[in-house]
């Protein structure tokens, strides 16, 4: 291949991934701009057809109610109590689980990793009342009922409206998707070259401190890119979050009733039910970004490392 | 008899002290390693299971001492295949939205995985924008983006739905003398590019992972060789990271089957708000019974395949 033919291929490539980029940009973006620019549109702008995309009146005001109306600052905390145990816990104990999966070999093995598959494409929704019961008397893991077999009256906790349900599942790999981070690290682990752990074996390590001290440390890829997953998706929740909660609501279930709890505007901020129904989308688009920001905010200072350890999931190489 | 017995003690002795097998032990460990889960599995999840297999036996209703069961055998089932308008319906169309929307993610995803792969200028932002979806798609926020963005309701909607459709495309198509199922496909495609992109944010990122796990000396060795890039691919960069893949595909199946927008999970959450709860288990259960055998049959055919490194 000639100097000139290589080079005009390589513009041409670079042509390509730049076009392609900047379409898939548009694509992406879209939503969010959209949103970013009803936020800020004061109610005259609504009905403004020459008003596209930069609104001619900037307001607050949106932001102000969205506030209001989400309880935003006890929302956020309420969903950072269930987050970051949940997150932690879940990481370690779903990575712990798909090593056992992944680098040991007993018989029935193959069959629970079936089932593994089960319950990822099970959704909680089929198993969800029972499970809201299983928390509304939690019984300890059938120990309550133990008990109560001896001073006949089995010890149970209502477990509702307190973040614990989110503990307990994920302490027990049964958190939000957390089959799927089993198999992610199941996958991962397996790809690992054994010479590792033979070397750890014949310097005196037990299984369990292999794990900790030689695995752990190198699977820092996987666990960023599992962790990013399980914020997310923590944050994200609500059909599980509403199931388990009347009051302490998190911020995406807030979310969701926002639209039920504009009339609070109407006594707070004195408007009539015209305005109110005028400031329904902009109102809700506001409130969709304060939702989405902590994570947006998150994503962009945490990317470089995510990146970064992207490139750092393999230790040869 | 005495030294026998004696024997038989000293021997029993021994295997006491002795530690297990060596695979005894392994299996020991392996077991210990996923005890949490075994646990969690069977009280979290094989019980509320079994609870809810039940409950499409049953009629509920809510009487003066809280729930009231009655059995009705299989009422509930006979319903839903024969006398549901929508369930048989919707979930054909499910399956075969499934099968030709998965093979485009999955393509798609390899292929911005192995465009983000390398170094170039705006990489960084590029790989922002691109697992945006990630962050945004799974929650409440993209159910109202699709209903104000892509949906009706607001003055927005006229400019905004166009975008993302291709009408005059499946003119063209078809006066072009392409087949009409051909041409009907492709804009159906072209359609769906934005549910499919933000789909498309976590295999990305899996892929990615994968791609930057190749070792290097692999390519080296194939360059010295002198291996094409096509064959580059074919042959060290798509077999290596086909455990990833296989990861990805399973994850797209059950993304599709379990997305708020799919039409039978809509019938499940719905048949469970309206408080017919013993018939929402029982379309759940059917549905993924049937999700169940397509991912075996997947799984038959994709497992075997997936090479492993060690």
């Amino acid at each position: 291949m000639s100097i000139i033919r290589k080079n005009i291929l390589r513009i041409l490539k670079k042509l390509f991934l730049y076009t392609f980029i900047v379409c898939m940009s548009y694509i992406l973006l879209y939503p969010v701009l959209f949103l970013i620019s009803n936020a800020f549109r004061a109610k005259e702008d609504l009905f403004d057809p020459s008003v596209i995309w930069i609104p001619k009146h900037i307001t607050l005001a949106n932001f102000k109610y969205a506030n209001l109306l989400l309880s935003y600052p006890t929302a956020i905390k309420n969903t950072l109590i269930m987050l970051i145990p949940s997150v932690i816990i879940q990481t370690f104990i779903c990575m712990m689980v798909g090593y056992g999966f992944a680098r040991f070999r007993f018989p029935e093995r193959e069959i629970l990793f079936g089932i593994l598959l089960f319950t990822i494409i099970v959704p909680i929704q089929t198993i969800i009342v029972p499970l809201y019961v299983k928390f509304r008397y939690f019984d300890f893991l059938y120990l309550g009922r133990l008990i109560g077999l001896i001073t006949g009256k089995p010890l149970t906790v209502n477990l509702l409206d307190t973040p614990w349900p989110f503990y307990i599942l994920n302490l027990f790999g049964m958190g939000i998707r957390s089959s799927l981070y089993i198999f992610v690290f199941r996958q991962f682990f397996r790809n690992m070259p054994t010479e590792l752990e033979e070397a750890a074996k014949i310097d005196g390590c037990g299984p369990f401190s292999t794990f900790i001290r030689i695995m752990v440390p190198n699977a820092t890829g996987a666990i960023i890119t599992v962790m990013l997953f399980t914020i997310v998706w923590h944050w994200n929740d609500y059909y599980v979050s509403t199931m388990f909660n009347n009051e302490n609501l998190p911020v995406s279930v807030m979310l969701t009733i926002l639209n039920t709890r504009m009339s609070m505007l109407q006594a707070a901020q004195g408007f009539s039910s015209d305005d109110i129904y005028l400031l329904g989308s902009t109102v809700l688009e506001a409130g969709c970004l304060m939702v989405i920001l902590p994570l947006i905010i998150m994503y962009i200072i945490g990317q470089r490392y995510f990146t970064e350890s992207i490139e750092r999931t393999g230790i040869v190489g | 008899m005495k030294k026998f017995s004696l024997n038989k003690l000293n021997i029993n002795r021994v295997i006491g002290r002795k530690k297990l097998s060596l695979r005894e032990r392994e299996a020991m460990y392996g077991r210990l390693f996923i005890l949490p889960w075994l646990i969690g599995l069977v009280v979290f999840f094989i019980v509320p299971f079994i609870d809810s297999v039940y409950y499409t036996f049953q009629k509920l209703s809510f009487g003066d001492n809280g729930l009231e069961f009655t059995y009705i055998g299989l009422e509930n089932y006979i319903y839903a295949f024969t006398k549901d308008p929508d369930y048989i319906k919707n979930l054909t169309s499910s399956i075969t939205n499934m099968l030709y929307e998965v093979p485009i993610v999955m393509v798609f995803s390899i292929f911005v995985a192995y465009l983000l792969k390398d170094e170039f200028k705006g990489r960084t932002y590029a790989r922002t924008i691109f697992f945006f979806p990630v962050i945004i798609a799974s929650g409440v926020v993209i159910t109202v983006l699709k209903e104000n963005v892509l949906g009706s309701g607001s003055n927005m909607v006229g400019s905004a739905t166009t975008i993302f459709r291709a009408e005059n495309l499946r003119a063209v198509m078809i006066n072009a003398g392409i087949p009409r199922w051909f041409s009907m496909y492709v804009v159906d495609v072209v359609n769906k590019i934005f549910d499919l992109t933000w789909r498309s944010g976590v295999q990305i990122l899996l892929i990615l992972a994968a791609l930057h796990n190749i070792p290097k000396s692999f390519y080296e060795v194939a360059i010295i060789e002198g291996a094409t890039e096509w064959e580059k691919f074919w042959k060290i960069t798509f077999p290596m990271i086909s455990p990833t893949v296989y990861v990805a595909i399973i994850y797209s199946i059950i993304d599709y089957f379990t997305d708020y927008g799919n039409q039978v999970m809509r019938m499940v959450v719905t048949q469970a708000n309206n408080g017919r709860f013993e018939y929402s288990s029982t379309l759940a259960i059917v549905y993924f019974v049937v999700v169940m055998i397509i991912i075996l049959i997947v799984n038959r055919i994709i497992g075997k395949r997936v090479v492993y490194l060690s």
